[in-house]
């Protein structure tokens, strides 16, 4: 009994100790928790809230495939099967049935999480390019499904009726609201997370992407080690894909379950810096406001095309210059100074 | 009975192309282990060319193929020179967001300049024309396309596998340091590749076009076959390439008669069949 005790305080206490970070980062972050949380209060534009609660999402959706990309360095571009999972999971069960949303979230994470395990054991027999492009295929076999299929809406997708705001049973509020849910279940999972990164699991994962080998001949089960994770990553893109369907309140397997979410969902964590804890929150913080600002800007002078323009370069740059990504330079930096001061 | 021949001949002809588009991109990855997102936009570039000089300079779309071959290859090599040259130093996952970034300037920048709305060749010798073998009947366009790919791939394969040049290249391939040490200049060999990648691409751009309408984001739907033909081939095998791009093209047309709308997920299903149950592909080694 008190050895129970003892490891759940063990865990509360990882969950929400943040002593092995610097001070400066833990400064910086509470300063963006306090701007976040205030946000609403100081923007009261429908489009900045918008970006606001869309950079969120992303960020939520970054830190889940931070564990698979980043941590367990498996890049997985098939996310968005697990988003649209969620998110059709979501918006069938209350058109259908009206079931309330918070049964169906975790309806949405077992489909994800159990379809993830029958593909798992095949999938991480490959590595490199060839697990990639099958995550790829996967997700488009699932998409073509969605579209065929005349039970998930096909084209047409899925919508949701507005009902009297606000409501807790079917979470349907103004953007205030919104923006407080989105940022609760980004903080759950931020704070999972840096549970995660402190555990024997991801001392273990980190073996195995550093050198499989090496990691094995330990002791470590390097494909359950993957194939946990991976589930974990499916589970967390579920949840987002959940919040997505009751925020747009219409769900179609051309906006969730396609391609580009897949690749932006990696990239948000990529060019923030994978397997870092801070990356796909910066990541997110970069590409959401530069895509749907610049998208709005140029788009209403005419220029259709060119934020992406712009993106591809930025992308471009950061693949070739430094691959760590944003956090990738600041660690250089700080490493630059320690080597000046001392 | 003749239904179904019908279907693997068109297979078949469909089968060629995918086999020379599939040609840079395998030839690509063996060289340099490198995946290249932006092989379907230097098809599409390799459409909109010859789209472009048929309707503004009224020339012939089969004569213009020459050209389109120098523009491919001219964008294959700057594309090393500029970008891939940096991603090669990089992890694995910097390389695939590097060439994904590449598609998205590429087609970005065509939709920029020429708008969004697909586009279709009106005049040339092959357009609306149909040849009739006994029972078939073909498009001239998708005949004279499937006979261009098997030409390339000769030539392709003989300069591989007879030429000097082809050596260095095959040597650069199985292991780039030792080819260093003979001598042989592994940067140029490297950039050899991509332009062989971007002129195979953009010439079967070119031949596609005479009977498939061109839009800025076509190369998505090409490069995913693409990827499923090369995987099938194995990655890095040239003849595999052509072998799988017939088998992806008769299982495109069969599962396209009965199930037109997921005919796609039949291809991508086959290459996650085939790289799990044999990773190394049909003639991978």
């Amino acid at each position: 009994m008190v050895g129970e005790m003892k490891a759940v305080v063990r865990i509360l206490k990882d969950t929400f100790s943040f002593n092995d970070l610097p001070i400066s980062e833990r400064i910086a972050f509470a300063a963006f928790l306090v701007f976040v949380f205030f946000f609403p209060w100081i923007v009261h534009t429908a489009y900045a809230r918008a970006v606001m609660i869309r950079f969120l999402l992303f960020a939520m959706y970054g830190l889940g495939w931070n564990l698979i990309g980043g941590y367990g360095g498996q890049v997985d571009l098939g996310q968005a099967k697990n988003v649209g999972f969620g998110a059709f999971a979501t918006v069938l069960m209350i058109s259908w049935w009206g079931i309330p949303f918070w049964i169906t979230v975790p309806v949405g994470i077992i489909v994800a999480v159990a379809e993830s395990f029958a593909i798992a054991y095949p999938m991480f027999r490959l590595r490199g390019h060839y697990f990639a492009i099958a995550t790829l295929c996967v997700a488009l076999v699932w998409q073509q499904l969605f579209l065929f299929w005349d039970w998930t809406g096909g084209a047409r997708g899925v919508e949701l009726s507005i009902r009297s705001t606000p409501n807790f049973t079917y979470m349907q509020f103004g953007a205030m609201g919104y923006h407080y849910f989105i940022f609760a279940l980004f903080m759950a999972e931020f704070l999972f997370m840096n549970w995660f990164r402190k555990s024997k699991m991801s001392y273990e994962l980190q073996a195995v992407r550093d050198n499989e080998d090496a990691a094995a001949s330990l002791g470590i089960n390097v494909t359950w080690t993957k194939v946990k994770t991976y589930l974990i990553t499916a589970a967390m893109g579920a949840v987002g894909g959940s919040f997505y369907a009751v925020y747009h309140l219409y769900v179609d397997p051309r906006c969730v379950m396609q391609l580009d979410l897949s690749i932006l969902i990696a990239m948000t964590a990529m060019v923030g810096g994978a397997g870092s804890v801070w990356g796909p929150i910066i990541g997110a913080a970069m590409l959401i406001p530069l895509d749907m600002y610049l998208g709005a800007l140029l788009g209403g002078m005419g220029f259709y095309g060119i934020d992406f323009i712009i993106y591809a370069l930025i992308i471009m740059v950061i693949a070739a210059r430094e691959p760590r990504g944003i956090w990738g330079i600041i660690e250089r930096a700080r490493r630059r100074g320690h080597v000046l001061r001392g | 009975m003749v239904l179904a021949a019908q279907i693997m001949a068109s297979g078949i002809l469909m089968g060629t192309i995918f086999g020379l588009i599939a040609l840079g991109l395998t030839l690509i990855f063996g060289v340099m282990n490198i995946i290249n997102f932006a092989h379907g936009e230097f098809l599409m570039i390799g459409m909109y060319s010859v789209f472009l000089i048929s309707t503004f300079l009224s020339i012939e779309p089969l004569l213009s193929l020459p050209l389109v071959a120098v523009v491919g290859f001219l964008l294959g090599i700057i594309s090393y020179y500029l970008l891939i040259r940096y991603l090669l130093r990089g992890p694995m996952i910097a390389q695939l967001f590097g060439t994904f970034g590449l598609m998205l300037f590429l087609r970005y920048l065509v939709m920029f300049i020429l708008g969004p709305s697909p586009r279709v060749i009106q005049e040339g010798v092959l357009i609306g024309k149909t040849v009739s073998f006994s029972w078939f009947t073909f498009d001239l366009s998708q005949l004279v396309a499937a006979g261009s790919s098997i030409l390339l791939f000769v030539l392709v394969s003989w300069m591989i596998e007879r030429t000097k040049l082809g050596r260095a290249l095959r040597a650069t391939s199985i292991d780039a340091e030792a080819a260093r040490y003979m001598g042989i200049d592994t940067e140029k060999m490297n950039a050899l590749a991509w332009g062989i990648g971007g002129a195979t691409a953009g010439i079967a751009g070119g031949l596609l076009v005479n009977f498939y309408y061109a839009t800025p984001t076509i190369g998505m739907l090409f490069v995913m076959i693409a990827f499923a033909t090369v995987a099938l081939g194995g990655f890095g095998s040239v003849k595999g390439a052509f072998a799988a791009g017939l088998v992806i093209g008769l299982i495109m047309m069969v599962a396209g008669h009965y199930l037109s709308q997921i005919k796609l997920a039949f291809v991508y299903l086959a290459y996650f069949l085939v790289v799990v149950l044999r990773p190394r592909g049909l003639f991978g080694w």
